[in-house]
């Protein structure tokens, strides 16, 4: 069969952009602007898609104010992403900043001037130079939207990426469904862009189980399904620290509020304290309790602040997620006094391996933002631009990309096939599937593991994946989109069961990123400095423990 | 039973804003009273786009049990 019978419509592009948040909107605008003929892929509609879609209210760290990039990069230590790349990320920072409000997103704070903030680190209740940079982004979205639509881009809302086509080990598009109408598009395309986000949609809700009720999500629901590392590792792409795509500490009481608001609040801190009310020091005594569980709870306050600074936490809550003000009030939930439970979520730290200039194991394809280990609501513009600016001298001699049928057909057939399920009784839906999923990572693998548990768990969705996903039954395009996700979740899922049993060590990497190995409750230095890089071959798992690249001695010597 | 997406039908436009914007694509267009549904109201993620967006303040959301 011609690809033209398989499918409803074949896009050709010079580069297309999955994902349109803040990392794959600016890339689509820069590529655009050096003439390139762009596709951008948004399952969701690019003015309110992506964790910024509510909105954000910091950006940090800048490199300036006395701090270098090394000094910033020193505030997240162990992250296993490639320092050259984050060099180049921090480095870009600035002027990534100037580059957005070309775009027209409002970048400045009050009276027409950034909002530069101290920042106090993660790991010390010092107060830091000014690095940080408060904003008032509820309307980031629609700004870069309206920057995007400007540019000529070819924007897709609501239309899901299945897979990514390849012909000779290099990236030639990928197939996508539109699940409002069932579309079902090929795209052919010279380079592609990943940028869908983080993964940690296959962690379970932290609230009771909720299928049937109502599905509670970690962070913002369709930036975590993990579609473009799953559509990247079924390519043949590494992706790497997956076992780190774990669990973190957010406020449970606030409806995901992230405490990196309770730190940063212009220098003023607000307290960690224990279930007895003790003060504990933020991130090292946190990441302890977190770690031996009995332990917990553990709470935020901002009851120490005074008035005016009790009134900015609630302005950084209001520029976030405004509704999170709402919902607490509704609960009789005073932000200012209350004290704010923190618990356990998915948080997803792994990503899809890149080297310096944002490119993947898989040819003619660039992880950006939290995709690819550089994320943020600063590192993804950046990481978008640089990409973006770069792109054309991989799109010229990339050749015309070939599409190969077969390929297509067998793509085609594993997307649709949840809309031939017709039969009621046997029919399986997503979100059931989904939740499956989620309370087997959490059950098996969770924020503590033992090998025991890993095996079994892997067993389970391994026989999950074999005898229920092909009952997988979608009764209209919409959920058509769930089943997609729920075998990204699933894909995703077994992947981090997978490195976790591969780390037979207990590290912490500061906050939020911590791993936790029972059975193996040490240190070990054979993983430092090192990183688990996780491909499929031949559909078998292949995991190898690889160093992470030096920085380059011109990176190194750097101190402005 | 109990709803947590509430949508006053009284105060609505049909502007389509909540199901041109919400992320996770709960609403559909009801072609009969010409208005938003919520039709998979289990899959909201509590982000708040289609409260902050509507001009008519028509929808409400509601904290659930489930959630809590």
């Amino acid at each position: 069969m011609a690809t033209q019978e398989m499918t409803d419509r074949i896009i050709e592009t010079d580069v297309l952009v999955i994902g349109g948040g803040v990392g794959g909107c600016p890339a689509a605008c820069k590529a655009a602007e050096h003439g390139l003929e762009v596709a951008l892929l948004e399952k969701s509609k690019i003015e309110r898609s992506g964790q910024t879609g509510p909105g954000l209210d910091e950006i940090g760290a800048y490199p300036r104010d006395g701090a270098t990039v090394l000094d910033l990069m020193g505030r997240f230590p162990g992250r296993s992403s490639d320092p050259n790349m984050r060099y180049r990320v921090i480095d870009n920072m600035l002027w990534a900043l100037e580059e957005l409000e070309r775009l027209g997103v409002n970048m400045r704070y009050v009276d027409g001037e950034y909002g530069w903030m101290p920042w106090n680190g993660l790991h010390s209740k010092d107060v830091g130079p000014k690095v940080q940079l408060r904003v008032h982004w509820q309307n980031v979205k629609p700004e870069m939207a309206a920057a995007v639509r400007k540019r000529g881009v070819k924007v897709f809302d609501r239309t899901m990426v299945v897979d990514l086509l390849t012909h000779n080990s290099k990236v030639a598009g990928a197939t996508a469904v539109n699940t409002r109408t069932g579309e079902f598009i090929v795209f052919k395309a010279k380079a592609v862009v990943l940028a869908t986000g983080r993964v940690s949609r296959h962690y379970g809700p932290d609230a009771p189980p909720s299928w049937k009720y109502k599905m509670a999500y970690n962070f913002f629901a369709p930036s975590m399904a993990g579609d473009g590392h799953a559509a990247a590792y079924r390519a043949g792409a590494e992706l790497t620290c997956m076992e780190m795509a774990g669990q973190g500490p957010f406020p449970r009481d606030a409806m995901l509020l992230q405490p990196g608001q309770f730190f940063q609040n212009d220098g003023m801190t607000g307290l960690t304290l224990n279930w007895k009310g003790e003060e504990l020091a933020p991130h090292q005594e946190m990441t302890h309790y977190m770690e031996s569980q009995g332990m917990l709870p553990i709470y935020f306050s901002i009851e120490n602040l005074p008035d005016d600074f009790q009134k900015r936490v609630e302005v950084h809550i209001a520029d976030e997620t405004m509704i999170r003000l709402k919902l607490a009030e509704d609960r009789g939930f005073n932000p200012r006094a209350h004290r704010y439970h923190l618990s356990l979520r998915g948080v997803g730290n792994g990503n899809i391996l890149v080297n310096e200039n944002f490119q993947a194991t898989l040819k003619g394809v660039f992880a950006i933002g939290d995709c690819g280990g550089a994320g943020g609501g600063g590192g993804s513009p950046t990481a978008g631009f640089l990409v973006g600016d770069t792109i054309h001298k991989y799109v010229s001699e990339a050749g015309e990309p070939v599409v190969d049928e077969g390929q297509v057909e067998n793509q085609r057939r594993a997307a649709l096939a949840p809309l031939a399920v017709k039969d009621v009784n046997e029919g399986i839906e997503p979100l059931e599937m989904e939740y499956t999923v989620r309370s087997m990572c959490e059950e098996y693998g969770g924020a503590i593991k033992t090998e025991g548990m890993l095996r079994e768990g892997l067993r389970r969705l391994g026989s999950l994946k074999k005898d229920f996903m092909p009952r997988l039954m979608a009764i209209n395009p919409h959920y058509l989109g769930r089943c997609l996700e729920a075998r990204n979740i699933l894909d995703m899922a077994v992947v981090h069961l997978q490195a976790s049993l591969e780390r037979k060590e207990t590290r912490s990497r500061g906050w939020g990123n911590t791993f936790v190995r029972f059975d193996y409750p040490k240190e070990d230095p054979t993983y430092s400095n090192k990183r688990l890089c996780q491909r499929l071959e031949k559909g078998e798992a292949v995991i190898e423990i690889k160093e992470v690249p030096a920085l380059k001695p011109e990176y190194a010597k750097e101190s402005k | 039973m109990s709803t947590a997406i509430r949508i006053d039908y009284r105060r609505c436009n049909s502007c389509r804003k909540c199901y041109d914007l919400c992320p996770m694509d709960i609403f559909i267009m009801d072609e009969e009273i010409k208005m938003p549904r919520v039709a998979y109201e289990e899959e909201c993620a509590f982000c708040g786009v289609c409260w902050m967006e509507c001009p008519k303040r028509a929808i409400d959301i509601v904290y659930p049990p489930s959630m809590w």
